[in-house]
Order: C-alpha cells, then sequence, then structure tokens
C-alpha cells in the first residue's frame, strides 16, 4: 500500500465527520462573522454592510464594559473558591476514615446533577419569603430580618457565585483526589521522617503531585465560567439591574430580547475570542508544567 | 547504652496479630539486619521503630529516651525506601538537603553538608539533577545521601537493594559495608535476601509469623541455626531436612534403609524427641570412595547442574529429596545410585515436632 492511498483513506473516513463538523460549526460560524458585519435585524430585514460599526459600538458601549468585569468576577471569585475548598475537601478525603467511601459518592451528587435543577434548588435556598437560607441565618440570629438574596444588587452575583461553587467545586475535588492517590506512600513517609510538618509537606511534597491536575481543572473550570449561562439564567436573568449579567447573557440578550442579530453575533465573536486566547494561554502553560515534571 | 531497645513490641490488624511481642537491644554501630519471608512482620517492625506505624503495645527506645508516641521527625532516625521516594520535583542537592532545610539550618551549612555527603557517596557531579534524570544505582545513592546528611542516631533501611539489578545490588551492598565500616553508624536493615543479610550484618534477627525465630552473628545463625526453620531459610541451595527416626545413636532415614550415626553428646536428646529432623548442608555432603568404609547415604541422581564453582546435584533418597555441592570435576551419572558420605560435624539435628535444635 503506498503512503498515498493511507492518506486518502485516511481522509475518506473523516469525511463524514468532516461534513457534519462543516455543518453545525463551520457554517454556523461564517454566518455569524458575516453577520456581525450587517445591521440585520432577528426577523423581518436581512440587513445591510455596516462594516466595523457594530464591534465599534459594541466595545464602546458600557454594557458590554460592564458585563466584561461583571463576567471577570464571576469567574476568578467561584474558580478560585472551588479550587481551594476542592483541594481541601479532596486532602480531607484522602484521610482513612470511616464512611469515607460513602462520603466520596456523595461529594459528587451535585456536580452529576442537571445545572437548570442546581439552580432551581438555590432561587429555592435564596426564596426571600421561605427560603432556607433566611430561615437559618435569622434562627441563629445572624440576620433580624429576611432579605432577597437574588433582589439586591448588592447580594445576588454573591449569591449565583456560590451556588455555582456548589455545583462545581466536586469537579475539582474529584481530580485532586485522584492525583492525591497518585502520590506514593513512601514519599510522604519520607518527609514525614524528614522533618516536613504539615504544612511543608503539602507545599513541598503533595502539591507538586497535585500541580498538574489541578491546572487541567483550573483551564475547563474558567473557560466555563467565562461562558457561563445557564445557572444565571434561570436565577436571576442577568438581574436585579444588570448585576449579574455576564458576557453570555448579554450576547443572549443583544440578539434574542432585542432582536439585533448583527450586534449580537459582534458580540459572541468577542466573547469567542476572549474564550480562545484563554485557551490558548492555558494550553501552552500545560505544556510547559508537563515538561518541567 | 544502647543505641535503640525494642520491649514487648506488639501488632495488632483487627484479629490478626502481626508482631507478637518483640524483645531486642542493639549496641552503637550494630548493623542489624531483620531477615524473613515477606509478611513476616519485619517492615512493620521497621515502621514502628521510625514512628511511621504506631504499636499496639510495648515500647521503643532509642538512645535509652522512649519514644513511643513521638513524631518520626523528633526520634533522631533517618529512613531509606525500597522505592528511593526521591522528591521528584527537587534537584538531587535539595532532596539530600531537605530534612536539614526542615530542620532550619542555614543555607550556607546546608551547602557544605550536602557536599560532604556527596563526595562520600562520589555523586558530586549529579547535585543538580532531578530524580528523573538518574539511574536507578544512582536513585539509591541520593536516597542514602539523605539519610547520611543528617547524622541520626539511627538508620533504617526498609529492603534498600531489592529494585536494583544483581550486578549492581552487589555493588551497592558492598557500597553499603564500606560506609558502615567507614562512618560507624547504628542501623536497621531489613531484607528478605539471606546473602544481603548474611554479609552486612553484624547480627541477624530472623523473623517468622511476627516473632524472632534466632537473633544472633551471621556466623552462628549459619553454622548453629535454632530452629529448622532458620535452617532452611538461610544457605542456598537451602540446608537439605530429612525426616528420621533416632534409635541406638543413629538417624533411620524415614522410607529407607540408610542411617547416619549421631555424635554421642546428641543421644540423650534426640532419644526424648524420637522423631527427628537431620538438616545437611549441601555442602556437608561428598562422594563416599568406594570400597572404603564409611557411613552414608544411598540416594538416585536426579539432576546435576554446573553453575561454575560447583557441581549441584539434586537426588532422592526414599521419597525425600537431597541436593548436594560437590566440586565441578566430580563423577556422577544422571539416574545412578550414589552413595554420599555426611561429615559428622556438619550435622544438625531438630526436634521434628518443635522444629527446636537438639
Amino acid at each position: 500500500m503506498t503512503n498515498n492511498w493511507i492518506t486518502t483513506r485516511a481522509w475518506l473516513l473523516m469525511l463524514p465527520l468532516l461534513v457534519v463538523m462543516i455543518a453545525v460549526i463551520g457554517w454556523p460560524l461564517i454566518d455569524t462573522i458575516r453577520l456581525s458585519f450587517t445591521d440585520a435585524k432577528l426577523v423581518g430585514t436581512q440587513g445591510s454592510f455596516v462594516g466595523l460599526d457594530n464591534y465599534v459600538k459594541v466595545l464602546s458601549g458600557s454594557n458590554f464594559q460592564r458585563s466584561l468585569l461583571t463576567t471577570f468576577w464571576f469567574a476568578v471569585l467561584s474558580v478560585s473558591a472551588e479550587m481551594v475548598i476542592g483541594v481541601l475537601a479532596a486532602l480531607l478525603l484522602n484521610q482513612r476514615f470511616y464512611g469515607r467511601s460513602v462520603l466520596r459518592a456523595l461529594m459528587i451528587l451535585p456536580w452529576a446533577l442537571p445545572t437548570v435543577v442546581n439552580a432551581t434548588l438555590w432561587r429555592l435556598i435564596y426564596n426571600p419569603e421561605y427560603g432556607a437560607l433566611n430561615a437559618l441565618l435569622v434562627q441563629i440570629g445572624m440576620l433580624d430580618s429576611y432579605r432577597s438574596w437574588l433582589g439586591e444588587p448588592g447580594t445576588a452575583l454573591a449569591s449565583l457565585i456560590l451556588a455555582d461553587c456548589w455545583k462545581n467545586f466536586p469537579l475539582v475535588a474529584l481530580i485532586a483526589l485522584a492525583a492525591l492517590q497518585a502520590v506514593p506512600r513512601d514519599i510522604t513517609a519520607a518527609s514525614m521522617v524528614d522533618g516536613a510538618g504539615v504544612w511543608s509537606r503539602f507545599r513541598f511534597v503533595t502539591l507538586p503531585y497535585l500541580a498538574g491536575p489541578l491546572m487541567v481543572a483550573l483551564v475547563l473550570r474558567t473557560i466555563e465560567a467565562f461562558k457561563v449561562f445557564d445557572i444565571i439564567w434561570v436565577m436571576t436573568r442577568g438581574g436585579p439591574a444588570n448585576s449579574t449579567r455576564t458576557l453570555s447573557i448579554l450576547v443572549y440578550q443583544e440578539a434574542f430580547s432585542f432582536q439585533r442579530a448583527g450586534s449580537g453575533a459582534s458580540l459572541a465573536l468577542i466573547v469567542t475570542l476572549l474564550v480562545t486566547v484563554l485557551a490558548v494561554a492555558y494550553a501552552a502553560l500545560i505544556r510547559k508544567t508537563a515538561g518541567a515534571s | 547504652m544502647s543505641a535503640l531497645e525494642l520491649v514487648d513490641i506488639r501488632k495488632r490488624y483487627g484479629n490478626i496479630e502481626t508482631l507478637k511481642g518483640i524483645d531486642l537491644s542493639l549496641a552503637d554501630g550494630e548493623f542489624l539486619v531483620l531477615l524473613g519471608s515477606s509478611g513476616c512482620g519485619k517492615s512493620t517492625l521497621l515502621n514502628i521503630i521510625a514512628g511511621l506505624a504506631e504499636a499496639t503495645g510495648g515500647d521503643v527506645r532509642i538512645g535509652d529516651r522512649s519514644v513511643t508516641g513521638i513524631h518520626p521527625k523528633n526520634r533522631d532516625i533517618a529512613m531509606v525506601f525500597q522505592s528511593y521516594a526521591l522528591y521528584p520535583n527537587m534537584s538531587v542537592a535539595r532532596n539530600i538537603g531537605f530534612g536539614l532545610e526542615m530542620r532550619k539550618v542555614s543555607e550556607a551549612d546546608r551547602n557544605v553538608a550536602v557536599q560532604k555527603t556527596a563526595r562520600i557517596l562520589q555523586i558530586e557531579n549529579l547535585l543538580a539533577r532531578k530524580p528523573s534524570e538518574l539511574s536507578g544505582g544512582q536513585r539509591q545513592r541520593v536516597a542514602i545521601g539523605r539519610a547520611l546528611v543528617r547524622d541520626p542516631q539511627i538508620f533504617l533501611f526498609d529492603e534498600p537493594l531489592s529494585n536494583l539489578d544483581a550486578k549492581l545490588r552487589m555493588e551497592m551492598r558492598t557500597e553499603l559495608k564500606r560506609l558502615h565500616q567507614m562512618l560507624g553508624t547504628t542501623i536497621v536493615y531489613v531484607t528478605h535476601d539471606q546473602i544481603e543479610a548474611m554479609t552486612l550484618a553484624t547480627r541477624i534477627a530472623v523473623m517468622r509469623d511476627g516473632q524472632i525465630e534466632q537473633l544472633a552473628a551471621p556466623d552462628e545463625i549459619y553454622n548453629r541455626p535454632a530452629t529448622r526453620y532458620v535452617a532452611s531459610f538461610v544457605g542456598s541451595p537451602p540446608m537439605n531436612m530429612l525426616d528420621s527416626t533416632f534409635s541406638d545413636g543413629f538417624a533411620h532415614i524415614d522410607g529407607t534403609l540408610s542411617s547416619i550415626p549421631l555424635p554421642a553428646h546428641l543421644h540423650k536428646a534426640a532419644a526424648e524427641a524420637r522423631n527427628i529432623t537431620v538438616g545437611v548442608r549441601p555442602e556437608g555432603l561428598t562422594l563416599a570412595q568406594v570400597g572404603v568404609t564409611n557411613f552414608g547415604i544411598d540416594a538416585k541422581i536426579e539432576v546435576v547442574e554446573l553453575t561454575g564453582p560447583e557441581l549441584v546435584v539434586t537426588a532422592t533418597i526414599g521419597t525425600q529429596r537431597l541436593t548436594a555441592s560437590l566440586p565441578p570435576r566430580s563423577q556422577v551419572t544422571v539416574g545412578a545410585m550414589q552413595r554420599f558420605a555426611i561429615d559428622p560435624d556438619a550435622l544438625h539435628v531438630f526436634d521434628k515436632l518443635t522444629e527446636k535444635r537438639i
């Protein structure tokens, strides 16, 4: 068999997949790019070519800047909290104690739930009239009267971040736990004999084993957090007073609520670009870490 | 003052008692080898000395200070692991110096100590490397260096050579012996390899089922094994064990017409036991001269193996097996009956029931 035939056959075998990918990803992407240079509406007009107008308007508008900042805070706060809580949970679940395997299984539950279910659960918890959080805080005396956690611009984003953490820390914990189990027992023992205390042991011995897998978790979670839509849509729809309107929510509102397909498309592309930059940066970082160890 | 003292050490996992009361005392500068097959409790005992496992009962004393309940780092011990257990993310120099770093030794002092240790172990050129860039033997040296640099009261070795290939294992064995002679350190060393035990130890503790079967110098372990187990565990090829019945000064080998005269001082005890096991090391057997009257046992030659320095002959006597190590040019024929002479001084006699030496 010639090399030529092997190459041809490979392409032939991939052809069905390529066709599907071009149909569901390639064509929509190209059409979105085309749309972003027009003033098309969702219904009615096909729109006419307006050049870079959409981009200029979007990038200079306060909506985009505010949403970018909201997204940034959401991603940074929820992901860093998830990483810390996830690693702590993994360290705990790596200890020997009675009922450990049950707890390990239970921990996965929030992550296994569909986001919509999780979001609905937390809406009930945050409910201003009969929510569990209000009841708890009032009964232990930390709060004088019931509050509308999702209804006040000051607490809505934080409440969302908490709900997101609860859902996603198990993923980090799971990855960290797997990595912890790969730390050889002898190495831990050696560091104890060497005189390393709990913190030094974690810092110098355990953490290097966790770094690679945690980096993967960090990449996945940051990209997901940057694209966050469903949990916010179910809980606040971007409100109150747009205080939880992340970029994805903004894109949705622009394109579907306000039916401005053209500028919606340009926004979507900007978000795609940002996420791509993140992904490429992290991929480079992972390669570097992998090369170092 | 003893460097290490173990008083009635016991360890129990659920219903299984893995250590059944271990007592021993180690003088300064001794090289003690804990020898036994896997599951005999030797590694558990080492971990208890290190503080990595907790004894269910008894006391560990290091330098006349009880260390029971004291964290490994405060026991003044260093340990070398079978897997080397080097920190993969640190350079060789930092690996060696890590124990000092954790003990807040200044960087300058640390560097001096690391350099000195590296010189002793001839690994100065490796200091900047990562463990992944080292060969097995080099890693082992680094692991030893990490223990050496701290200058502890006791060194603990957990099967340190078993991951090395045969040639390297011999080299490192000699190296360890050299280090011990040079530094005069006190060492507790766990192995299942009887050659390592024989060559390295000043004393060997042969362990079996959580107990010390015999604690003695290598020479005595080999030449006066206290039990049938010790006798068969130490030595290669292993000692021949012939189940026999004693009467009239002779051990009559079961299922045969052969008998072996026993030295007079054994007669009384052998008569009391009646059922005995006669042990003869393979090198204690020689080919009997034809026509010369001497006591011997007749066995059928089954297999002949030339190892180079010796000819190992496997034969059967009744239903029992006999191995002899003969000079390489000995004339033996596979399938033929052969008479073997036994050096009476090379006999070891054990009570068949209690397995204790008579």
